[in-house]
């Protein structure tokens, strides 16, 4: 992998501090539903459809952001994680990081094709809205879990 | 392809850490061939091999099946 795709290393300790918090108030807030109130504001929507109401486009509007500040948080703490260099970067670490990535995929379609063949109605979209970040989490996760394993002295 | 980058390195008395300083890599890399789950690029094992002072076939041994 070409290391001008990857972030310094310093970027690393930020997007564990925006990620985990990110993912366990994502996790609550799609559980409970929550909306925090002093999150409720006025936008600017490229479009923009109510469920009863008529769609906008390309007008401000007020609606609650709350999903959208812990997505955007989650996005950028994920993305700092997984595509900051290690203190060292090296061959092993570059070839870790790409079979992750593949991995990763290949878990998300599987799950996401077992959701597709037993998940129906809207539970469906819970479904969605939770595959929109399972690639970086199992990403993240299943790169970390081997690296840690490799820093035990055998 | 097997390698007895541990055993030279007991015999020279070096840490993994500082194998891995010596050749510019990390030490789960070290770490990862001694336990024979990464093989090295060309220019790594030839690096260790230059480490101790032997020639890379010394220190990597390929196995029936590569």
């Amino acid at each position: 992998m070409s290391s001008k795709l990857l972030l310094p290393n310093r970027f690393k300790g930020i997007g564990w501090f925006l990620f985990i918090p990110s993912t366990i108030v994502g996790i609550m807030i799609s559980l409970t539903g929550f909306e925090a109130r002093w999150l409720k504001t006025i936008v600017f929507a490229i479009f923009n459809d109510e469920m009863m109401g008529k769609s906008q486009s390309f007008s401000l509007i007020e609606t609650n952001v709350t999903n959208t500040v812990v997505g955007i948080l989650f996005i950028v703490g994920a993305v700092f994680v997984g595509f900051s260099k290690e203190k060292r970067e090296d061959e092993f670490i570059a070839k870790l990081r790409l079979s992750s990535l593949l991995w990763a995929v290949w878990v998300n379609y599987v799950l996401l094709l077992l959701a597709f063949l037993f998940v129906y109605g809207t539970a469906f979209l819970t479904v969605m809205i939770y595959n929109m970040f399972t690639v970086m989490i199992i990403f993240i996760v299943r790169f970390n879990y081997i690296f840690h394993k490799n820093s035990k002295l055998v | 392809m097997k390698n007895n980058i541990k055993v030279e390195r007991a015999i020279k008395g070096l840490t993994q850490e500082e194998l891995a300083n010596k050749v510019s890599v990390s030490r789960q890399t070290i770490n990862a061939m001694e336990a024979n789950k990464y093989t090295p690029s060309t220019v790594l094992a030839m690096k260790i091999a230059k480490v101790f002072s032997k020639s890379v076939e010394e220190i990597f041994i390929l196995e029936k099946n590569d």
